[in-house]
């Protein structure tokens, strides 16, 4: 059974669906019942990362409340977007650099993820201020330090991708990889 | 503009719930380590007005250990540690120790909206940075972040995401600040 169809079979449970070892992090998978969309966390060398699928009409409802063009928030939210939460899970220094990131399509094409300061130098361009939700791309964490805000993909909606990202842990360079993630739907059917 | 209301009560209630409740179990419990600076840091001063249009200027809490805080009434882990920062601020108010919480770019209005849906309170300071400035001076990457600052007016603690302020260990932290 495939991470994929473990995911499908997930489906079914009612709460946290799986979870499992992928080159030495512990990764799972959980589906909302209740939104029905999908996060998945990996806990690796002191560091925890987990993604939530978030519907484009919650990232329009965020941008909206924050004031942004019109164009703009129907821009961002033609991305993939994740709610991220990043944790130093470690007892040492914690660095990561979002600029390091890459994601890999299902046609085996490499992506670099689009950096916060990258939205915020074409927010400026269209007249933004506005500086903060988007997940901060170069961090110290200290023992206990964590952080969260978006991540953008930029693929079409529903589509499959890996994503890899690099940390140091005191200064020594790691990776890993959350495999066959899902760009969020359009919207949710509900029952 | 049916639409452009529909979107902002999506938001207000989404905001306020989704990336908690969406993610109820999602959400980190909030520890309470708080990370000494390897060399203390002058703070960079400040004069921000509260939501009363009050101008209060950062210098004149010299003499004061102050937990600065930034944060945003859409931050979950912001809202989150609140209640304890107010806790901790009832309990050493009347000591040589404050609590200023620093707003990133929200207006009275919102703020107010907020912390009228609290069940705690708020009697700490709440100042607007309306432009994010005093946050730039800061380094403050992310919401929440918060700094210890000591009588000196010098950074000492920095902690990177919710915490919650009024445990044993931090007020420890904050009674050794207040005793030099």
């Amino acid at each position: 059974m495939n991470l994929r169809q473990l995911v499908q079979t997930s489906f079914f449970v009612s709460t946290c669906c799986l979870s499992t070892l992928l080159h030495g992090a512990e990764v799972s998978i959980h589906k909302n019942e209740q939104s029905g969309l999908l996060t998945w966390t990996s806990k690796d060398n002191g560091f925890s990362i987990e993604l939530i699928q978030l519907l484009p009409d919650f990232v329009r409802a965020v941008y909206t409340k924050h004031d942004l063009p019109r164009a703009e928030i129907d821009r961002i939210a033609s991305y993939c977007v994740y709610g991220s939460i990043l944790k130093n899970t470690s007892q040492q220094q914690l660095t990561y650099k979002v600029k390091e990131w890459t994601y890999t399509d299902s046609q085996g094409k490499i992506h670099p993820v689009k950096t916060k300061s990258q939205w915020l130098s074409e927010w400026r361009k269209a007249g933004i201020t506005f500086s903060w939700t988007l997940l901060p791309d170069d961090v110290v964490f200290d023992i206990g330090d964590w952080q969260q805000g978006f991540t953008t993909i930029k693929l079409p909606r529903e589509s499959k991708f890996d994503l890899t990202y690099t940390w140091k842990l005191n200064g020594v360079p790691h990776s890993g990889t959350l495999k066959n993630l899902t760009c969020p739907p359009e919207t949710i059917e509900q029952p | 503009m049916l639409k452009t209301i529909t979107l902002l009560l999506f938001a207000s209630v989404l905001q306020l719930s989704t990336l908690s409740s969406q993610a109820a179990w999602e959400q980190p419990k909030l520890g309470y380590r708080l990370n000494p600076l390897p060399q203390p840091v002058k703070a960079p001063n400040f004069k921000l007005e509260d939501i009363d249009e009050y101008e209060y200027d950062f210098s004149e809490y010299r003499g004061k250990v102050v937990l600065l805080n930034f944060w945003a009434t859409w931050c979950p882990p912001c809202r989150r540690e609140m209640p304890s920062m107010e806790r901790l601020y009832k309990k050493y108010q009347d000591k040589d120790f404050s609590v200023i919480a620093v707003n990133q770019m929200e207006d009275e209005d919102k703020i107010f909206a907020f912390t009228g849906t609290l069940e705690t309170q708020l009697t700490f300071n709440i100042l607007l940075d309306t432009k994010s400035t005093v946050s730039r001076n800061y380094d403050v990457r992310g919401l929440p972040t918060t700094y210890l600052i000591d009588k000196q007016g010098r950074i000492r603690y920095r902690a990177v995401g919710g915490r919650e302020f009024d445990h044993p260990k931090v007020e420890k932290i904050i009674q050794s600040l207040m005793q030099e």
